[in-house]
């Protein structure tokens, strides 16, 4: 997906603080941005606002809250058209590693990425435009 | 001690009886002399005589009967036989009834004396000898209890004990390991490699397939029965031949199950403190970041906020650095604990004194009851405190604006209990379940904005736990929470 077609961003985090800093850094590269603070505000804004693309915090209510809340977005017709983001700290910190690199995982992972907090924005906007 | 040879002369004929004796005792021996056959068998066979000298015919006993009964009963003593009617068939037959001489009448005194020192000669041979067979037997004795004690100890310990020849056979094993391995129907002698784990014929293999002995052992772990289950960890040691050539290998089996499960918790619990440190300062250097960046012009009263913020999300990370080393002394034991009886109403009224501030921004209306001859507890001021520090902060915290906090502190026979009420946010069902659990805070739009470490309830069950008291909380969401500890009296 091309970065020019991406107008509006979903970003859905529990740490108010991240959101704040994601949101006024997206802000600065002109895009809209849309927030929730939980899984279940993240998909009703999901699909009331319909964003061109969605960063969803992993450990939110529960430890794959945002793995939940990606599957559902993937699995609606909008969703498969959008770039979808997992943002997580957890690859680091728990020794728990995975990506999204390859299709197998694409497939189970159900997101087009994962990002690492904190979000770096340049790395954001690459992938945006890696987006097939 | 009389350690003077002792002689027993059995001999009918009365010059010769006292002859001898006189003789023997003129030389230092310790003689004893008695008439009849009879006499001599009593007394022969009664003590320990090193020499008896028996006379071949007597009116009442053959001196051979005399001879076998005391060789039946004191076998060591060496006996003479003494005749005038020598002959080879008596000698012979003497012999064989275990005389050791053969002396002829009349002998002179310089002959009686000879064969009397070859006598007490053969007796010394003989009971070193004696001694020596004695002290093998104790020896061989003692291995064999050595050996069933060992048996013993084996068949016992916990831990599964193989021992597997270099044919593959199996030579020794206990229960447990055949309990481990589910090896109901093996004996001794069985080939038992094909019957093994993989993973443990592959360390056998190993030390088999080794050109020199090291002894060293190779270990593995197992995973016995799935999830998590059983899982064995199985060392392999070589064990040698005196020439140094294998003899065999012994596989000990040690049940690892809890061990593991406990590291894994533990690692568990590593990452969530990692994450949980790494979220505020992730929240610091974004804020910093954005402060620090040219490109983003942030409005001054934005500026100032994020600076609060960061100062806030700084002191719950040295919140969290302080209850995390809080509980590890509690998981560790080494904090000191001063036990003292603590009265409870001195530690709510200083703490009232502590918290009077936020009582009083939040508009908390404050309602204590202390019943009446309320007993001291036995603890540590500082544990006590501590816990009722958390559960207040948290009716503080977690109120709503001019809502009540209601204290109640009464006493059972041998709990003292304590209740803290507040008419706060409440929980949500799903959330009262893990309330206890490390790093857990209830999430929702309530909760919006209210700091926090996750660990202090955590730490109030800790406590509580660890003076085998009970914690309790009802709750409805929206209306408000209340705790209720029982803390045993007397511990």
């Amino acid at each position: 997906m091309e970065l020019s077609k991406v107008k509006k961003i979903l970003i859905v985090d529990d740490d108010i603080d991240l959101l704040e800093q994601n949101k006024i850094l997206l802000e600065s590269k002109g895009f809209t941005v849309i927030t929730a603070e939980n899984s279940t505000e993240g998909w009703k804004k999901f699909q009331d606002e319909k964003p061109d693309a969605a960063i969803v915090d992993l450990i939110m209510e529960e430890s794959d809250s945002g793995f939940v809340l990606c599957y559902k977005i993937k699995k609606t017709e909008h969703g498969k058209n959008i770039p979808v983001f997992i943002l997580t700290s957890a690859t680091y910190t728990t020794g728990f590693k995975f990506s999204a690199s390859t299709p197998e995982e694409k497939e189970w992972i159900k997101c087009d990425g994962i990002l690492n907090k904190p979000v770096v924005i340049e790395e954001l906007l690459a992938k945006i435009e890696n987006f097939h | 001690m009389n350690n003077k040879p002792k002689i027993l002369i059995i001999d009918d004929e009365k010059g010769l009886r006292i002859g001898t004796q006189r003789l023997l005792e003129e030389e230092g021996y310790d003689v004893t002399a008695v008439e009849t056959g009879e006499e001599g068998i009593r007394i022969g066979t009664r003590n320990d005589f090193d020499i008896a000298v028996i006379d071949l015919k007597m009116p009442d006993y053959d001196g051979l009967e005399v001879l076998q009964k005391i060789k039946t009963n004191r076998p060591l003593t060496v006996c003479f036989i003494a005749t005038a009617f020598a002959s080879y068939e008596t000698a012979i037959q003497s012999t064989r009834l275990g005389a050791f001489g053969y002396i002829p009448k009349p002998f002179t005194p310089d002959e009686f004396l000879y064969q009397i020192e070859q006598g007490i000669k053969q007796r010394k041979l003989i009971l070193e000898s004696e001694k020596l067979k004695k002290e093998r037997e104790e020896n061989l004795l003692e291995l064999a209890s050595e050996k069933s004690r060992l048996n013993a100890i084996i068949k016992s310990i916990s831990d599964g004990v193989l021992v597997i020849n270099k044919n593959g056979e199996l030579a020794y094993y206990n229960y447990a390991a055949l309990k481990f391995l589910d090896l109901s129907d093996i004996k001794i002698g069985d080939k038992i490699l094909p019957l093994l784990n993989e993973k443990i014929v592959q360390i056998v293999e190993k030390i088999f397939s080794s050109e020199t002995i090291l002894l060293k052992s190779y270990t593995t772990q197992i995973e016995l029965k799935p999830d998590n289950e059983l899982i064995v960890e199985a060392a392999a040691t070589p064990i040698p031949h005196p020439d140094g050539t294998l003899a065999g290998v012994v596989i000990v089996l040690s049940n690892i199950t809890e061990f593991k499960k406990i590291e894994l918790i533990k690692s568990q619990f590593v990452s969530m403190v990692a994450h949980e440190l790494k979220a505020p300062l992730a929240a610091v250097q974004g804020y910093l970041n954005l402060l620090t960046d040219e490109k983003i012009n942030l409005p001054e009263e934005k500026r100032k906020d994020y600076l609060n913020r960061s100062l806030i999300r700084l002191k719950s990370l040295s919140d969290l650095v302080n209850d995390l080393l809080d509980i590890s002394r509690m998981e560790l034991k080494t904090k000191f604990r001063e036990i003292e009886d603590v009265d409870i109403r001195d530690i709510i009224k200083n703490l009232i004194q502590f918290f009077e501030i936020d009582i009083k921004k939040r508009g908390l209306n404050l309602e204590i009851n202390i019943a009446e001859n309320l007993p001291t507890i036995k603890a540590d001021q500082n544990e006590i405190s501590r816990l009722i520090t958390n559960l207040l902060s948290n009716a503080i915290k977690y109120n709503k604006d001019n809502g009540k906090i209601i204290i109640d502190i009464s006493s059972s026979t041998n709990y003292l209990e304590i209740k803290i009420t507040d008419t706060g946010i409440g929980l949500k069902p799903e959330e009262k379940s893990k309330l206890f659990n490390e790093f857990f805070r209830a999430k929702n739009e309530k909760t919006r904005g209210i700091s926090g470490t996750g660990l202090g309830l955590s730490i109030v069950k800790k406590i509580v736990d660890s003076y085998y008291g009970k914690i309790d909380v009802v709750s409805e969401f929206g209306k408000g929470t209340t705790f209720i500890i029982n803390l045993p009296i007397n511990i």
